[in-house]
């Protein structure tokens, strides 16, 4: 035997099997877009409506990943229920996720009533935070690397685009460009990925075990 | 009579339970282990054998009492979902150790 049989790598295996069909990317791409567009409608819509919007947007992005998953992606690679370990990790990884949107709500919305949209270095630095320790955390629960990127671009973005807005003339202190852009990429990970799973694997009609065993 | 083993270090070897010694039912084994079930296209997937060598392996896995083989339907599509028995689970923790056993105590 050439390779050590690693119990623990075998799980991620089957893990990153499951859950690397580019969805979540998509998802949460999705989520970040709010950042990019939510300032251009608000000029628009207003503050409140502008974000709004984006519910019913959300879920037809979250039904069309629920469809896909079912009728696409689970005839491809198949059924696996995961140890409870694993579950306990994925419970954490939604509420991760959950109390970082909500502190980055609240802090957004403090720029907002605090700084009457100036937000301030102190302030974008704290946003940055929020957004590296979720992603980074969600990177190491979800055994997905890549998240730590996104988590690293999504911090960065806050001050690139004050940078740009004070030195490059762009709006809406350039978040539609910076968050813009980290929504792409993850979209566009997104796309690849699942495009290479439907390239890599072929959808199988049931299972190809006989009747009865 | 029973000739004496020349290294008497690797006679757990010879106790090594040869229904999850073939690397196909190691493979599919491994993967059971560490999930609570998967059905027969994940461990297609995973382990990479064709219909015909699953079907075989998980057969004999069956027949040794270390797997649960259950038959449904997923839709309107046939869904055979595979779980680890307490017993395979045992089988396999047995396995394990004797492996570890032995080649933890051999000179590099």
């Amino acid at each position: 035997m050439s390779q050590e049989i690693s119990l623990k790598e075998a799980e991620r295996k089957a893990f990153r099997a499951t859950y690397n069909d580019g969805l979540w990317d998509v998802l949460i791409g999705s989520f970040v877009l709010i950042l990019a567009v939510a300032p251009l409608l608000s000029d628009r819509l207003g503050d409140f409506w502008s974000s709004v919007i984006f519910l019913p947007f959300w879920g037809l992005v979250y039904l069309a990943i629920s469809l896909l998953r079912k009728h696409v992606v689970a005839p491809r690679i198949g059924a696996v229920q995961f140890s409870r370990a694993r579950r306990t990790k994925l419970t954490r990884f939604t509420l991760v996720m959950v109390v970082a949107n909500i502190l980055a709500l609240t802090l957004g919305i403090a720029a907002l009533v605090f700084t009457g949209m100036r937000g301030g270095p102190t302030l974008l630095v704290l946003f940055g935070l929020v957004w590296l320790v979720a992603f980074g955390l969600a990177g190491y629960l979800l055994d997905i690397s890549r998240f730590y990127v996104y988590g690293l671009l999504l911090a960065i973005a806050p001050l690139v685009g004050e940078w740009l807005y004070n030195n490059a003339g762009a709006t809406h202190h350039g978040f539609p460009i910076t968050y813009g852009f980290v929504a792409g990429v993850m979209i566009l990970v997104g796309v690849v990925l699942f495009i290479r799973l439907l390239v890599q694997t072929s959808p199988q009609a049931g299972d190809g075990l006989p009747g009865e065993g | 009579m029973v000739a004496e083993p020349v290294a008497p270090d690797v006679q757990p070897l010879a106790d090594i339970d040869q229904v999850i010694h073939a690397s196909a039912r190691l493979m599919i084994l491994t993967y059971l282990y560490v999930v609570e079930s998967a059905d027969a296209v994940f461990l297609k997937n995973m382990t990479g054998l064709t219909w015909g060598n699953l079907s075989t392996h998980l057969s004999k896995l069956e027949e040794a009492g270390y797997v649960t083989i259950d038959k449904g339907f997923r839709g309107k599509k046939p869904q055979t979902t595979i779980r680890l028995t307490g017993q395979g689970r045992e089988a396999f923790q047995v396995y394990r150790q004797r492996i570890r056993q032995v080649f933890d105590d051999l000179p590099e």
